[in-house]
């Protein structure tokens, strides 16, 4: 069993503010990767300056190989000086992954992160260290299969301050919440965005800080294999199929043309199920060893969209598609943002001459570009995606 | 018993293959056809230029709309 680690991440500027006061930092070396999430002093330009300094002096010292003390150190001489508070300040939390599974932790006055471990809370144990007069938590943990990390900015325990809660949210309460979505959610984007979104709620749309979340979940690898369109000569159908069902993960194929390939070479049937269809999206069809075979471009120009506003909405509840909805786009659209960890699309360059047609639309024409855009945007939600073109 | 395969590839998508299938369904239906013909959506039949692209048993290919369905039935079904 081979194990990833899903991250992802989400924020909030306090409102008002154009930039956000938080900073988010995702570095990967050879051996692990590092998360820095740092919150600067103040709000607006001022602190988005000094969070992205700490966060990057961080990110490419520890890269490098720096240690802990001389990583603070740089930080401490280097932030500028806050004219109205005389501080150099941010708040800064780093959270190290090995290969291996081993993890590292260490926190300056952030709010302590949450550790989801068996659907309950792990308390983790710190040992204070001073740095150059600073009080530095750290921590060291080896990660098992389904932990969950939480990394948040103040503005997730402060929220709803000043509005429909007296005191916030609270620590206590965040937890609790967490140890529930850990339970439901499989993938880390949408714990992240579930829990943004209700800190947007308790702030009742007005965040009164910036409010960011990082969280990890370390779970099983998901490996897909997505066949789309033939290849351009016909004399490499045989020994794509035949490398396509032998290369590891589950099997999606998305193109009528591409299906009926792998059906003759495997003499399995297609079974058109016309109940997935509808007026927008093509009926899906049933073929042995295949997890899902769907029509092509409409399919993936679809998925395409689902998932970019996926992204830029904030508000999970109101997703754009509708989770329950048999069509192949929402089904292909699941599988890509909450299963997938690793995915590999085989695309054949074959030209449907049909989809020339200037009786057509464009749309027909431009599937690679879809299948490229789709993987800058599955590489955003931290997917490992490879393309490979025949 | 003869099957109507109704090509439910991307061009014919475009061109109404849903729309198509459905009328085909309604009409079976209604003129209770049911132990003459069973329709049954298609992936690409190969001749996306003939959108929407039908063929019954393993005959030629037949291009239609939505509103040629009714007379198709009657000319090669009846």
């Amino acid at each position: 069993m081979k194990l990833f680690c899903d991250i992802a991440y989400d924020s909030i500027n306090k409102q008002n503010e154009e930039l956000c006061g938080d900073k988010v930092e995702i570095v990967h070396t050879e051996n692990s990767t590092i998360i820095i999430l740092a919150d600067g002093l103040g709000s607006g330009v001022k602190a988005n300056i000094l969070a992205t300094m700490t966060s990057k002096i961080a990110g490419t010292m520890l890269r490098e190989g720096a240690s802990i003390s001389e990583t603070i150190e740089t930080i401490i001489s280097t932030l500028p000086v806050c004219n109205e508070r005389k501080l150099a300040y941010s708040t800064f939390v780093i959270l190290k992954i090995q290969k291996d599974g081993k993890a590292y932790m260490v926190e300056y006055d952030n709010p302590p992160i949450f550790f989801v471990r068996n659907e309950k809370k792990l308390i983790l144990e710190k040992k204070v260290r001073m740095i150059h007069g600073k009080r530095i938590l750290e921590s060291q943990i080896q990660l098992n299969n389904r932990d969950t990390i939480i990394l948040v900015s103040d503005g997730v325990i402060h929220a709803g301050v000043g509005g429909i809660l007296n005191l916030g949210w609270q620590w206590e309460n965040v937890s609790d919440y967490l140890i529930k979505q850990t339970k439901i959610e499989k993938c880390a984007k949408n714990i992240s965005k579930k829990l943004i979104d209700t800190c947007t709620f308790l702030y009742d749309e007005r965040p009164g800080d910036d409010t960011s979340v990082v969280a990890v979940k370390y779970r099983e690898q998901e490996v897909i294999q997505l066949f789309a369109g033939p290849p351009e000569n016909m004399d490499q159908d045989q020994e794509m199929v035949k490398n396509f069902l032998g290369a590891e993960g589950k099997k999606i194929i998305c193109g009528g043309t591409a299906a009926n390939i792998v059906s003759r070479e495997t003499e399995n049937e297609i079974v058109v199920d016309f109940e997935t269809g509808n007026e927008e999206i093509p009926p899906m069809a049933k073929m042995k060893g295949i997890h899902l075979v769907t029509e092509g471009v409409i399919t993936l120009s679809k998925v395409l969209e689902n998932i970019d506003n996926y992204i830029r909405n904030n508000h999970i509840k109101q997703i754009p598609w509708k989770r329950d909805s048999k069509d192949g786009a929402t089904k292909l659209t699941n599988v890509l943002i909450e299963d997938c960890t690793h995915l590999k699309f085989w695309v054949g360059k074959a030209i449907n001459p049909a989809h020339q047609n200037p009786d057509l639309p464009r749309d027909l024409s431009i599937k690679i570009q879809v299948i490229v855009k789709l993987t800058e945007l599955l590489k955003g939600l931290g997917k490992k995606v490879e393309i490979e073109y025949f | 018993m003869k099957t109507i395969n109704v090509c439910i590839g991307s061009a014919c998508h475009i061109k109404g293959a849903y729309k198509v299938i459905n009328k085909f369904l309604k009409i079976v239906e209604e003129r209770k056809l049911e132990d003459l013909v069973v329709v049954k959506a298609a992936f690409c039949l190969g001749e996306c230029t003939k959108a929407v692209s039908v063929k019954i048993d393993e005959g030629k290919i037949h291009s239609l709309k939505e509103q040629d369905v009714e007379a198709f039935i009657d000319k090669y079904i009846l």
